[in-house]
C-alpha cells in the first residue's frame, strides 16, 4: 500500500515535492489513525471483560432467594423422558394437553448435575426457552427483575428447561445467556434433538406450562408474558383452575 | 479461537468502527460544504484536502478489508450462519477488499466510477436488512417458532448496531471516500 509517486508518471520536480511533503503529512493521519483503532480495540477488550465477568456467577446466591444457575460450559444435555410426552397445541379448540400428567424428563444442568422436571407433589410452572429466540431475551431479564423484586415463591416451583439449543445461532450456550442474566430458576439443558421440549409438546417459546400439585396439566401457552400475566400463572398452579 | 477473540469483545470494537465510519463520512462531508463557501478563496486547509485525497482510496481499501475479515469472523469461528440478506451484501463488499487495494496501489481515483454503482445497490440491501433488525416485522405473534425464527440480531450493541448496521456503515464510508479521492498526479491528465 506505497504511497511513492510512480516513476512512471515523471512529475515535475515542484510537484514531486509537493507529493514528498503530502506524504509525510499522510504518514501522521495513518498513525492517528492507527493510535486509535488501538484505543477501541482496548476499549472493547475492557467492555468485553467486564460484561463476561456476569457468566461466573453462576452458583451465587440471588435477589430473589434462589440460586444463580450454576457454572459450567456444557452446550447439550443429555435427557431421557419417562411417561407419556405432551400433545402439541392445535391451533383451534382446547389445549390436548390439559388434565394430562407431566412427564418426567431427567437430565443435567450446566455443570452436569442431575435435574429433573416432572410430577413431584408441588404445584409448578415449567419454562420452556430457547438461548436465541429474542422474546426470551426480553422474557428472561423480565421476570429474574420480578424473583428478585417478589422472592423465589415458596408455594409454586418453578424450573426451566433450556431446549432448540444450536451452536450456530446467537447467545449459544444457553449457560452462559442465562448465567449472564443472573437467573436464579433451576434449569434443565436438552439435548441436541431437544428431547425434552418435544416431550412438553413445546410450539413456540418462551413456553409456558402449569401443573397442579397431582402432576396435571392446568393451562399452556406460548409468547412473551407481562408480570401480570406471570402472577395469573402461579395463581393458576396454586389453584388448579386455567387463567381466564 | 473463540477463547482468544470473544464475541462480546469483538462486536463492541466492529461497532465502535462502524460508528467511526459515520465520523469519517460526516467529517467528509463537512469539509466539502466549508470548501464549497469558500470557493476561490483555498485556505490554509488546501494541503488538508490533499492529504485526505491522497488517503482516501487507501483507507477505503482498509475499511473493506477489515468489513471483509469481520464478516468472516462471525462465519467461521462464531458459525453464524449469514441468511440471504448477509450474502448479498458480502458479494458486494468482498471483491472490494481486493479491488481497492489495487486501485489504492495504482492511486486510480476512476474506480469510483465503477465501485460507487455497485455499492449503491449493497447500500439499498444494507438499509433495508438493518432497518428489518431494527424493525421486525411483527406478524402479531409474541414467541418464536422453530419453523419461523425471529428476525435474528446476532449482534446489538449500544441499543442499535446491528450486523447489517456495520455493513452500511463500512459502505457509506467507503462511498464517501471514493467520491474525494484524488487521482494521482499526472494521472488527471491522462483520464477521461
Amino acid at each position: 500500500m506505497s504511497n511513492k509517486p510512480s516513476r512512471k508518471t515523471s512529475p515535475s520536480a515542484k510537484v514531486r515535492a509537493a507529493s514528498a511533503s503530502g506524504r509525510s503529512s499522510t504518514v501522521w493521519w495513518w498513525v492517528g489513525l492507527g493510535v486509535l483503532v488501538v484505543v477501541i480495540a482496548v476499549v472493547a477488550v475492557a467492555v468485553g471483560r467486564s460484561s463476561d465477568s456476569g457468566s461466573d456467577a453462576g452458583g451465587s446466591a440471588s435477589p430473589s432467594g434462589g440460586t444463580v444457575v450454576p457454572n459450567g460450559d456444557l452446550k447439550y444435555g443429555t435427557v431421557t423422558v419417562s411417561g407419556t410426552p405432551l400433545p402439541k397445541a392445535g391451533g383451534a379448540g382446547a389445549d390436548p394437553a390439559v388434565g394430562d400428567t407431566l412427564p418426567t424428563i431427567t437430565g443435567e444442568t450446566f455443570d452436569g448435575s442431575p435435574i429433573t422436571i416432572g410430577p413431584d407433589g408441588k404445584p409448578q410452572v415449567v419454562m420452556v426457552v430457547a438461548h436465541w429466540c429474542p422474546h426470551c431475551g426480553r422474557e428472561v431479564p423480565k421476570l429474574q427483575k420480578w424473583l428478585d423484586e417478589n422472592g423465589m415463591p415458596t408455594d409454586v416451583e418453578l424450573v426451566t428447561l433450556a431446549t432448540a439449543n444450536d451452536n450456530t445461532a446467537p447467545k449459544f450456550p444457553a449457560g452462559d445467556w442465562l448465567r449472564k442474566e443472573k437467573w436464579s430458576v433451576p434449569t434443565l439443558l436438552d439435548d441436541e434433538q431437544s428431547t425434552g421440549g418435544q416431550a412438553l409438546g413445546v410450539s413456540g417459546y418462551p413456553y409456558f406450562i402449569v401443573v397442579d400439585a397431582e402432576g396435571k396439566v392446568v393451562f399452556r401457552t406460548s409468547g412473551e408474558l407481562t408480570t401480570e400475566q406471570f402472577e395469573l400463572l402461579l395463581e393458576a398452579a396454586r389453584t388448579g383452575v386455567a387463567p381466564t | 479461537m473463540r477463547d482468544l477473540l470473544p464475541v462480546e469483545t469483538m462486536s463492541v470494537f466492529f461497532a465502535v468502527l462502524a460508528l467511526l465510519c459515520w465520523v469519517i463520512v460526516v467529517a467528509l462531508v463537512a469539509g466539502a460544504l466549508v470548501r464549497r463557501s469558500r470557493r476561490g478563496r483555498p485556505g490554509r486547509l488546501e494541503p488538508l484536502r490533499d492529504d485526505i485525497g491522497r488517503m482516501a482510496l487507501p483507507l477505503a481499501w482498509v475499511i473493506a478489508v477489515v468489513t471483509t475479515l469481520g464478516s468472516l469472523y462471525y462465519s467461521k469461528v462464531m458459525e453464524y450462519v449469514p441468511c440471504e440478506l448477509c450474502w448479498y451484501q458480502r458479494i458486494v463488499i468482498y471483491p472490494f477488499a481486493v479491488i481497492l487495494g489495487i486501485a489504492a496501489w495504482r492511486r486510480d481515483a476512476g474506480i469510483r466510477v465503477y465501485a460507487v454503482p455497485v455499492l449503491a445497490i449493497g447500500m439499498v440491501i444494507s438499509a433495508y436488512h438493518t432497518w428489518i433488525q431494527a424493525y421486525p416485522p411483527s406478524d402479531g405473534t409474541s414467541f418464536c417458532t422453530a419453523d419461523a425464527p425471529c428476525t435474528t440480531r446476532y449482534v446489538w450493541e449500544f441499543g442499535f448496531v446491528s450486523l447489517p448496521f456495520m455493513a452500511l456503515s463500512a459502505m457509506v464510508a467507503m462511498t464517501a471516500l471514493l467520491l474525494v479521492a484524488r487521482p494521482a498526479a499526472g494521472r488527471a491528465a491522462i483520464q477521461e
